[in-house]
């Protein structure tokens, strides 16, 4: 007598709908972030190496193989931040003055202060220029 | 009941999962036509089947009303309550109906919830006292905004549908689980209650919140709006801090219980 069915198991289960895939994606873009961060730790090892190594790695920056890692690694740094914005309020429920701060507003503080850090970052590299 | 309705004689197709325990090695699909009701959720129709073309039919139902989370099934791939999927939402069909995913079959669309209803009794999902108030002293009092930190978590009807949407559960034969989770968190948030200790050795183990991956769809599919992603999340970090300030010389004031 074969019994009860056991609980079935699968592997695709990431490919059950868009949810899972999105956070298949968000879990990656971790991926692409740390391999950022190896490419600007390689740029900054080259500034020791001399001027001639230095504009050397960055005559390779702009080869067509970079630009692409680049987009690619630009996509992901944007799945990675605006899904873990839309997660924070899961994860922190904050009252101010006795009262929960909605999701939503959160959300756009954290948008905010993303577009301001941005602008800075803008206006420090223009002014550099 | 309009007149339009009661001369509806189109039909839809449900693809129906079965499974005996006694006679099948394993299980397969039956189609069947079904008269299509505009008023109809897929438990009419289910229930249609049993009473109409085969008794043999099992499933589990009891209030119709979206209250007593018994309907839990795979409806098109996705956890419903056959109660409140309405045929209409699936047409042109077919519809296949399935047990709850991540759960052992005992028959057709009837799980096994032996898992479920142990791991939830060990988080202790009841009011804990040290000591309790006697009578004289009245009531247990509430503040609105106490109330609020743990009522959502409270709205859940344990239909384990949380339970397959996560695969979490469905690979991790010891993870809790988000509701189980969720319903710890509801009385660990509760002004009344002071079993925290109790239930944190469990909860605040990989098995418990440790083993979320926060996926989220726990929350998406919860027929009642609970949000269990939100509870585990707001539990973790709560273990956090509590690490932390357990190396501090001193409790900071508002952390802690």
């Amino acid at each position: 007598m074969p019994g009860p069915l056991p609980r079935a198991k699968s592997n695709v289960w990431w490919n059950r709908g868009w949810p899972y895939r999105v956070f298949l994606l968000r879990e990656l873009s971790a991926v692409a972030v740390a391999v950022y961060i190896v490419l600007l730790l390689v740029l900054v090892s080259q500034v020791r190496e001399g001027r001639g190594a230095f504009n050397d790695h960055l005559d390779l920056l702009e080869s067509p193989l970079f630009w692409i890692i680049h987009a690619v690694i630009l996509g992901f740094a944007q799945l990675h931040t605006s899904t873990w914005f839309r997660a924070v309020p899961k994860s922190m429920r904050v009252k101010l003055g006795g009262r929960v701060v909605p999701p939503e507003a959160m959300i756009f503080g954290m948008y905010a202060l993303w577009v301001g850090a941005s602008l800075v970052v803008l206006a420090a590299f223009l002014v550099e220029w | 009941m309009t007149t339009e309705t009661m001369t509806d004689q189109r039909t839809v197709t449900l693809e129906v999962f079965r499974y005996h325990p006694d006679t099948d090695s394993e299980p397969s699909f039956q189609s069947y036509e079904v008269p299509y009701r505009e008023e109809w959720v897929v438990l009419d129709a289910l229930n249609w089947l049993k009473d109409e073309v085969d008794g043999t039919l099992s499933y589990r139902w009891s209030c119709r009303m979206g209250v007593c989370g018994s309907c839990g099934t795979m409806v098109n791939g996705y956890p419903r309550l056959t109660c409140n999927a309405f045929l209409r939402e699936f047409l042109p069909g077919p519809i296949r109906v399935e047990p709850l995913r991540g759960f052992p079959v005992e028959r057709d669309m009837v799980t096994v919830l032996d898992d479920f209803m142990e791991k939830l009794t060990d988080v202790k999902p009841y009011i804990i006292r040290e000591e309790e108030q006697s009578l004289d002293e009245g009531e247990y009092r509430q503040s609105p905004s106490q109330l609020a930190d743990y009522k959502q978590f409270s709205m859940c009807i344990n239909c384990t549908l949380c339970y397959a949407a996560c695969p979490v559960y469905e690979h991790e034969d010891d993870f809790l689980g988000p509701a189980v989770l969720a319903l710890a968190q509801r009385y660990n948030l509760d002004s009344r209650d002071q079993g925290n200790e109790q239930r944190q050795q469990l909860i605040w183990a990989d098995e418990g919140i440790w083993d979320c991956t926060f996926v989220g769809e726990c929350s998406e599919v919860c027929p009642k709006d609970v949000d269990p992603a939100a509870a585990i999340q707001q539990a973790k970090v709560d273990a956090t801090n509590n690490f932390f300030i357990s190396f501090l010389p001193f409790t900071p004031p508002g952390m802690g219980r």
